[in-house]
């Protein structure tokens, strides 16, 4: 019997606390796996944001026809631009009112909707360029202000980054969790196989021997508990994603997506890792025969 | 040496990298304990200056009243505790010397019955007796074959399948004894095996030791109970207040020498 036969067989034999162990480990990793989804998620939407190519040139109210034509041709001239429509006043409320349905918007002077120049930017269009377009364009005769979006991606990247400092609280939280759980689960598997390791140990097996189906079953909960927060978190994301989907694109402006499987892959090998280092941990201390 | 399992295991100095096989290795004794003192607390010592030496083939009983020293002086052996001074030399080597690296490699030539049978209970009989097998990682084919022979030797042939926890005691004794010798250890060592049997099991076990013995193992035969040392003269050590008092030709002999 190798040590996977040896863990196997002592975890059968064992089950209900095994369970209840690869459970508790699974509810510290789904807060892990929730933060690190929505994290992932803002990272897309923040892309998106980057490379969304829109710029919009809101327009004095007195500029003359003549003068929107001029900064019309300009733009269509202009190297990265990939097509420019102009809004004009009632449009913009007409889109607003559509998309929100508030009669009060009505209510609202014609200063509150300017006319403007919507520009489509080409993808391949960098941050930068777009800036220096827009600044450019900032002092033309005629334009009131340019909107590149860019404060809405200072403010997505401003989240992403609070997403990921709470991502790593979560982690050392998930760290002590699993640490504690699995410590105590091999403490308690230690006490009911004392024999067992005494006669071992006895027969002249090495410390790593005895070792061996401790740190497995250390792995297997941690790994196991992965498991189960991606399941957990997997069901909850497939039932948000089948039942508002169309409003998170509508709102997003991305569709919502489910981790990377390399990301799902090494929170297995997290799992895994943690799980058998602090099996390893809490024998060192106790295996003393 | 069938499985030549000892060898490997526990090599003697004799047979380590850059020194010369010694053909007079096998003539010295398997155990020796020169001037052993062991003391759990300082005014109280179980083993004062404790000396004995054990020949290769001997069997011998060690005896005493409860709390004289027996299962200390095993447990040296066995290196579960260590010497507070003098030493133990265990096929020429120094037991108290050993690294904790080392003494797995020293339990695998030394078998161990205990009074309690320490049996896995939710093991099998086969398993049970397996162990010492797998520890040393042999394959199944090989360790099934070995433990269904010393299964037979115990007179258990054909149990091997039913779980320990169902065995009666002598049984389980039988077990751990199979156990004991099922890598051909240089020693078997007994820590009171019949304390824990009714008076005509006590007698079948001693009998399952000498035929263990007759095949040529040393035996170390811990046990108060005087009746045993009666059944045949074998060269008993009676340990009082620490030290170790040496009959040859056991109790019975002593007596008739005496008389």
């Amino acid at each position: 019997m190798n040590a996977f036969d040896r863990a196997f067989r002592a975890m059968r034999s064992d089950l209900e606390v095994h369970l209840l162990s690869i459970f508790s480990v699974g509810v510290a990793f789904v807060c892990l796996v929730t933060a690190m989804l929505v994290v992932v998620n803002v990272q897309h939407v923040q892309n998106r944001w980057q490379h969304i190519g829109k710029l919009s040139v809101y327009l004095n109210a007195n500029t003359a026809p003549e003068r929107i034509n001029d900064l019309d041709a300009a733009l269509r001239a202009t190297p990265g631009v990939s097509g420019v429509r102009f809004v004009p006043s009632e449009e913009a409320r007409r889109e607003l009112m559509s998309d929100h349905g508030d009669d009060t918007l009505a209510a609202l002077p014609e200063q509150a909707f300017p006319a403007s120049l919507e520009v489509d930017t080409q993808e391949s269009l960098t941050f930068e360029a777009r800036e220096q377009m827009a600044k450019q364009l900032q002092i033309l005769p005629g334009v009131e202000s340019v909107e590149t979006y860019a404060n809405w991606s200072s403010k997505l990247a401003t989240v992403f980054s609070g997403g990921v400092t709470a991502a790593a609280v979560l982690a050392l939280i998930v760290l002590g969790a699993v640490v504690s759980v699995v410590s105590s689960t091999i403490r308690m598997a230690l006490q009911k196989r004392h024999v067992e390791v005494e006669v071992l140990k006895l027969v002249g097996a090495t410390d790593s021997y005895v070792r061996g189906p401790f740190i497995v079953e250390g792995a297997a909960q941690g790994a196991l508990g992965a498991v189960v927060a991606l399941s957990l978190v997997g069901a909850l994301y497939s039932f948000v994603r089948g039942t508002f989907e169309a409003h998170l694109t509508a709102l997003l402006g991305v569709n919502i997506s489910f981790l990377p499987w390399t990301l799902s892959a090494g929170l297995l090998v997290g799992g895994a890792a943690l799980g058998a280092g602090a099996a390893y941990l809490s024998l060192r201390r106790l295996l003393v025969v | 040496m069938v499985l030549g399992l000892s060898d490997s295991a526990f090599r003697p100095s004799a047979l380590r990298r850059g020194q010369r096989f010694d053909p007079t290795a096998a003539d010295r004794p398997v155990l020796v304990f020169d001037g052993v003192f062991k003391a759990y607390r300082p005014d109280c010592p179980v083993l004062r200056g404790f000396s004995l030496t054990i020949q290769r083939g001997e069997f011998m009983f060690v005896t005493g009243p409860s709390g004289a020293g027996k299962s200390t002086l095993l447990r040296l052996l066995y290196a579960a505790e260590q010497v507070d001074a003098g030493r133990i030399l265990f096929l020429g080597r120094e037991v108290g010397r050993l690294t904790q690296d080392s003494v797995p490699f020293l339990r695998r030539n030394i078998g161990i019955v205990f009074q309690d049978f320490k049996l896995i209970e939710n093991f099998t009989v086969l398993e049970n007796v397996g162990l010492p097998l797998q520890v040393l990682g042999l394959p199944e084919r090989v360790v099934n074959l070995r433990v269904g022979e010393v299964l037979e030797r115990v007179g258990l042939g054909g149990r091997g399948h039913e779980r320990a926890s169902v065995l009666s005691g002598g049984e389980k004794q039988r077990v751990a004894i199979a156990r004991a010798i099922v890598s051909e250890p240089a020693l078997l060592l007994a820590d009171e095996p019949t304390g824990n049997l009714d008076p005509q099991l006590a007698v079948d076990i001693l009998g399952l030791f000498e035929d263990i013995h007759s095949t040529g193992v040393t035996v170390m035969f811990a046990t108060h109970d005087r009746s045993l040392l009666d059944i045949r003269p074998r060269r008993v050590v009676v340990l009082d207040e620490g030290r170790a008092f040496d009959v040859p030709q056991g109790l019975e002999g002593a007596a008739l020498g005496a008389a």
